[in-house]
């Protein structure tokens, strides 16, 4: 099986780099950006498996840039997790209309991430099966 | 008079009997001798006549003594109506004068008993408008806008507040009928609702109901918070409400900045703790395969450690400044030995970077009337910012000028550094706004510039300023007030 792709979108350099490690060290091979602008162009470019992205982030927000991907042919599959560090900056209604498949709020943990990303990737496999 | 009674009597007495002696003679005379009769003729005839004509006499002074006093008293009447008669002549006119006394009297008892009235009653009437006007200098007076209406919507009274409010004439538009006065076409949208919430309150009964009320005035929007009451009259009847109309906008406005600061603040605090405690996990599950990386990890644990103390204490001192909490000590300070104690400390920073410093002190007084510790502060955040966004090999001047006239002294710090756009140059000074741009060229909580602001202009009356050119650098300063303007004012 093809290694499964994931980018990561955050301003932090630091949580960028502490969910590659995790990631990687996992198996995954990630990408990664600091702005939504360069995320979605990435996203467009590699057509990752699953996008990981922060909620707050300089430019394009985290919801604006969900919203673009799905308004894109390319990108509109791609499920999306979501970080953030406030605790309701989703509406339950917003997350279901932009298909946001799982939100974690800061401070998140890396092991729960990959967790999620495994949960998400194996559900996807087994629609695509039936 | 006593007298004037008898001689009415002597004198009737007389004529009667002098008539009566007359009549006597006469017939004593008409059988007498010659003789006798001519004694008689001589002296009785003329004595009786005489006497009669006393008699009369009598009677004729006594009508004019009468009549004369009865004129007396007229004339009394007519002279003085307030005053008593005094009493003169015979019985007949002492009654009469008794008895015009007595009614007169009468008539002055009442009299006096009206006047009273009159007074008590023009008294409360002046109590009564004195109310009057204190109630409405009291409504009048307070700053919330006030209205009331009776129960057929008409305005009874209304304060200017309310009068600039819905665009008409306090004082002039009693007895119109309120849908008038709050009409749509003078002020914007929620006016008909206001009406409408005076008229449900009016017929709710209800005690009190309140509503926050949007006004757009002149293309503002107000919030104001709105509380109708109920007047009651006799029984449970409902005579009138009374509206008061507290403007809450500026207070909404300052809710939402809390509610903002909040969650910024919590976000702010949040992300070093993420990094924290995703490196914690890492390291305890063992992701960190060798010594680099763990070293690494740790690295990151701890400058974010930090961070969040550095953030976690200028929050708290932006905070206590704007609240006022911390106690502000002015006393004279000298700007130039300020800046030089902070210029010892910084120059090792800035010569890693080899950065020049240039300090330039003023040729006159420079006091101002400062809290020095607040004072230190202001200048070591804009050194710093200087010597973090001056890249290597560049230069910053921190120079002080005095504006004698102005009563000023005024604090530059201009560097070589990145600069700021100009789009965000108006932010700077704002709580965690750091420039997108800059945020690789160094760490920063965002807090800094606020601080410098919030001690120059909140706790001490001066100005901040800023101008700058991305890419070719910044200056940055503040105006203090010199010691002696300060020393005038207090």
């Amino acid at each position: 099986m093809a290694e499964r792709k994931v980018l990561v979108a955050d301003d932090e350099i630091h949580i960028v780099h502490v969910v590659t490690i995790k990631l990687r060290n996992n198996g995954y091979e990630v990408i990664s950006a600091e702005n939504g602008a360069d995320a979605f162009a990435l996203a467009c470019e590699e057509k990752p498996d699953i996008i990981v992205t922060d909620f707050q982030m300089p430019g394009m927000t985290g919801v604006e840039l969900v919203r673009k991907l799905r308004q894109n042919e390319t990108t509109k599959d791609i499920p999306v997790i979501m970080l953030t560090a406030r605790g309701f900056a989703v509406e339950d209604k917003e997350k279901e209309e932009l298909e946001i498949s799982e939100l974690l709020s800061k401070p998140f943990s890396p092991k729960e991430l990959l967790r999620s990303i495994e949960d998400i990737l194996y559900q996807r496999a087994v629609m695509r099966n039936k | 008079m006593k007298s004037v009674r008898n001689l009415y009597v002597i004198a009737t007495s007389v004529v009667a009997g002098s008539l009566f002696a007359e009549g006597l003679a006469r017939w004593y005379y008409s059988g007498a001798e010659g003789g006798l009769r001519f004694a008689g003729y001589v002296f009785v005839w003329p004595v009786c006549y005489f006497a009669a004509a006393v008699g009369v006499i009598l009677l004729g002074w006594y009508w004019l003594r009468l009549t004369g006093r009865i004129t007396s008293i007229i004339r009394e009447l007519k002279a003085d109506k307030t005053s008593r008669i005094k009493s003169g002549g015979n019985k007949i006119v002492n009654e009469l004068s008794e008895a015009i006394n007595d009614r007169f009297d009468d008539n002055s008892g009442y009299i006096a008993e009206l006047e009273k009235q009159i007074k008590d009653l023009q008294i409360q009437i002046r109590l009564s408008q004195g109310q009057k006007r204190n109630a409405e200098a009291i409504v009048y007076s307070i700053r919330d806008a006030v209205i009331v209406i009776d129960e057929f919507d008409k305005l009874l009274m209304a304060n200017e507040a309310a009068g600039k409010l819905f665009n008409f004439d306090y004082k002039s538009s009693q007895y119109k009928p309120i849908g008038e006065l709050v009409s749509s076409e003078k002020t914007k949208a929620g006016e008909n609702g206001f009406v409408d919430f005076l008229c449900q309150s009016r017929q709710s009964k209800a005690r009190h109901t309140r509503r926050e009320i949007v006004f757009s005035n002149e293309g503002r929007s107000r919030i104001f918070d709105c509380i109708v009451s109920c007047v009651y009259g006799e029984g449970e009847r409902v005579c009138g409400v009374v509206a008061v109309l507290h403007d809450i906008t500026r207070e909404k406005e300052i809710s939402q900045m809390k509610n903002d600061f909040v969650n910024h603040v919590s976000h702010e605090l949040k992300t070093p703790l993420a990094s924290i405690s995703a490196y914690s996990e890492m390291l305890v599950d063992g992701e960190a395969d060798d010594e680099q990386t763990r070293k690494e990890f740790y690295s990151v644990i701890q400058s974010q450690a930090k961070r969040l103390n550095r953030l976690i204490e200028d929050i708290l001192n932006t905070s206590r400044i704007e609240s006022g909490l911390i106690k502000v000590e002015k006393g004279p300070v000298s700007l130039t030995i300020l800046i030089e104690e902070q210029l010892q400390m910084i120059r090792s920073y800035a010569e890693e970077k080899n950065i020049e410093i240039i300090g330039q002190k003023p040729i006159v007084f420079d006091q101002v009337y400062a809290d020095k510790d607040m004072i230190s502060q202001v200048i070591v955040n804009l050194l710093s910012n200087a010597v973090k966004y001056t890249p290597c090999g560049g230069s910053i001047k921190i120079e002080t000028e005095v504006d004698e006239i102005a009563g000023l002294a005024r604090v530059s710090v201009t560097d070589t550094g990145v600069g700021i756009p100009e789009d965000e140059v108006e932010h700077v000074f704002d709580k965690f706004y750091r420039v997108g741009a800059n945020k690789k060229q160094a760490e920063g909580t965002g807090l800094g510039l606020n601080l410098v602001k919030q001690i120059v202009e909140k706790a001490h009356n001066g100005r901040v300023f800023v101008t700058s050119e991305a890419g070719v650098g910044s200056t940055f300063g503040f105006e203090l007030p010199l010691a002696t303007a300060e020393a005038v004012k207090t």
